[in-house]
């Protein structure tokens, strides 16, 4: 009996410091984000003691003068219309795939998951090329298009996985009824895949909002860079690091994702997991 | 279906239901995937460079070019290394983290969000804040092991140590991943084994070894090809972290790949080189659509 005590003791005491782990990078950085460029490196560990003054200097200087609030707006925009156009396309595709035997249809379905896997790295020249000969080099929109193109297949491959989970029956029942395709999908599926449109949705944006490669191929311009690009922008050669300024551009674009995190754990999991368990 | 009169489910239906649903997807992947990989290809076979203006035809001149740069060979092996330790630490420790939280602890609901979080970070940001962490100077991991009169490396700056960051930091990121696929798997296994296991007389170490790993097993293998895949495709964490250096000790494939198309204005040659890694995933990936493709038949 107090064998079991001791045993979940340690346990809760390992609980306790895998928590300290996962978190402490993170006050770390909120701590250094409130520090002068001076006192990064004199301050070992760097002191609780915070100056209001200096705290508003650095987010004020990461969010106006560095353009950070206009990098986060256009990582809004780009991921907000991405994930949308990627639904409009792919919510059809999937319940042809999950629910309609074609031929070459288990192919073609491989095939879309398969490139979900390609490195960016081989179609950034390409797709900056392209995006230049239809003139939408270094705008929003020439990084949606090749964004839609690399989350349909992610969204895609959610979505069957819940289309999937739906009896077929229902589909029947309605067509026996009269009911269309189009009119089972819109009034029949649509309620019921909800929660994998919600799921798709939330996999499609992380990735959208951290994609970084192709964005550095198509975007020059300072004021259409996304998050990734603009926090690229603080490692140069030439010049040292401002960690103070480096440790805010970490808070301000990590508070949104975690603020974020907080409604979507369940979802989180749903979605690493299609496929993976059933 | 017997029925005379065409329904929805027709064949004739069926086909123009078919191309009006999944058509635009297909359609739009063609264009803005399938093609840039065929163009991609294509540019591989010429020595282009816009900044000089040369665009000839050098067949396979760019694939025996890499043949004999020693750079490609050390990000081809750097990656190597890079893909395997990862995957390895993550996989045995992500599995360990899913088999702790199985426990039911109290307020593990809350460690789990934590640990879940970097993986939705922006991998630079992730490697940028890092670089704070690990600086040899005032970085608050080399002051901590100051205090136990531990090593304090150099994380990134020195040649023995470099890929090993890269990995560590890979690792923070991306052990949770692991640990979410196996842990639902550990939530989803039929309880009956278990206590059937406990009649029996097995001791814990049985059950675990005997029973919940090979039932595990496919859930593993699924998160260890996964994220095989990523990393071996690891392009921001490396930028934001190491800038592939020092010398060319952290330079993965695609970093490399990007250097030559971005830096240095050689569409062809890294085509070539994006070619290399196309391949390498086509086949991991076939690898990965068997794997799920059996789990989709066990579902059903």
């Amino acid at each position: 009996m107090t064998g079991r005590i001791l045993e979940r003791a340690l346990a809760y005491l390992v609980l306790v410091i895998i928590g300290i782990i996962g978190f402490a990078p993170f006050v770390i950085i909120l701590i250094l984000s409130t520090k002068a460029r001076f006192q990064i490196a004199t301050e070992v560990p760097p002191t609780l003691v915070f100056d209001l003054a200096q705290i508003e200097k650095n987010y004020r200087d990461v969010l106006f003068q560095r353009g950070f609030l206009g990098y986060i707006w256009n990582s809004v925009v780009v991921t907000a219309l991405s994930v949308g156009v990627s639904l409009v396309l792919a919510t059809p595709a999937a319940y042809a795939f999950s629910r309609i035997r074609f031929r070459g249809r288990d192919r073609a379905a491989s095939t879309i998951l398969s490139l979900r896997f390609m490195p960016a790295v081989a179609v950034a020249i390409p797709v900056m090329l392209m995006m230049r000969f239809i003139n939408l080099d270094d705008t929003l929109p020439g990084l949606v298009i090749p964004y839609v193109a690399f989350s349909l297949p992610l969204v895609v491959w959610i979505l069957i996985g819940f289309f999937d989970e739906i009896p077929r029956e229902l589909d029947d029942a309605a067509m026996v009824d009269g009911c269309t395709r189009f009119g089972v999908l819109n009034r029949i599926m649509l309620p019921l895949v909800r929660p994998g449109l919600i799921v798709a949705a939330i996999f499609a944006a992380i990735f959208i909002w951290n994609e970084f490669l192709v964005g550095l191929y198509v975007v020059n311009s300072q004021g259409l860079k996304t998050i990734p690009l603009g926090a690229a922008g603080l490692i140069s050669a030439e010049r040292p690091i401002d960690w103070n300024i480096a440790a805010t551009v970490g808070v301000v674009t990590i508070i949104p994702i975690f603020i974020f995190s907080l409604f979507i754990q369940r979802y989180i999991v749903r979605g690493i997991t299609a496929g993976a368990v059933k | 279906m017997t029925a005379a009169t065409p329904t929805a489910g027709h064949p004739l239906h069926t086909r123009r239901d078919v191309l009006l649903l999944a058509g635009p997807t297909v359609l739009y992947l063609l264009v803005f995937s399938v093609f840039p990989l065929l163009y991609s290809l294509a540019i591989s076979f010429f020595d282009w460079n816009p900044t000089t203006s040369s665009f000839d035809w050098v067949g396979l001149g760019n694939f025996t070019g890499l043949l004999t740069d020693p750079v490609f060979w050390q990000a081809a092996v750097n990656t190597a290394i890079f893909t395997s330790v990862s995957i390895a630490i993550q996989v045995v420790l992500g599995t360990v983290l899913a088999l702790f939280f199985n426990l039911r602890l109290r307020g593990a609901w809350f460690v789990r969000g934590v640990l879940i979080l970097p993986m939705l970070l922006t991998p630079v940001v992730v490697g940028l804040m890092w670089r704070a962490l690990l600086n040899p100077d005032w970085g608050m991991v080399n002051w901590l092991l100051g205090l136990f009169g531990l090593p304090q490396p150099l994380w990134t700056a020195d040649p023995a140590v470099a890929l090993a960051t890269l990995v560590i930091v890979d690792s923070w990121q991306w052990t949770p991943f692991v640990m979410v696929i196996v842990f639902a798997r550990l939530q989803a296994l039929p309880q009956d084994v278990f206590e059937a296991s406990a009649v029996d007389g097995a001791n814990r170490r049985q059950t675990l070894l005997r029973i919940t790993l090979p039932l595990l097993a496919p859930a593993i293998a699924f998160a260890a090809i996964f994220r095989a895949i990523d990393a071996f495709r690891a392009f921001d964490v490396v930028f934001g972290l190491t800038y592939g250096g020092p010398g060319r000790l952290t330079t993965t494939l695609s970093f490399y790949t990007w250097e030559n198309g971005f830096s240095f204005q050689q569409y062809g040659y890294a085509s070539a080189l994006a070619y290399v890694m196309v391949i390498v995933a086509t086949i991991a990936m076939s690898l990965l659509v068997r794997v799920v493709s059996i789990r989709r038949e066990d579902a059903a």
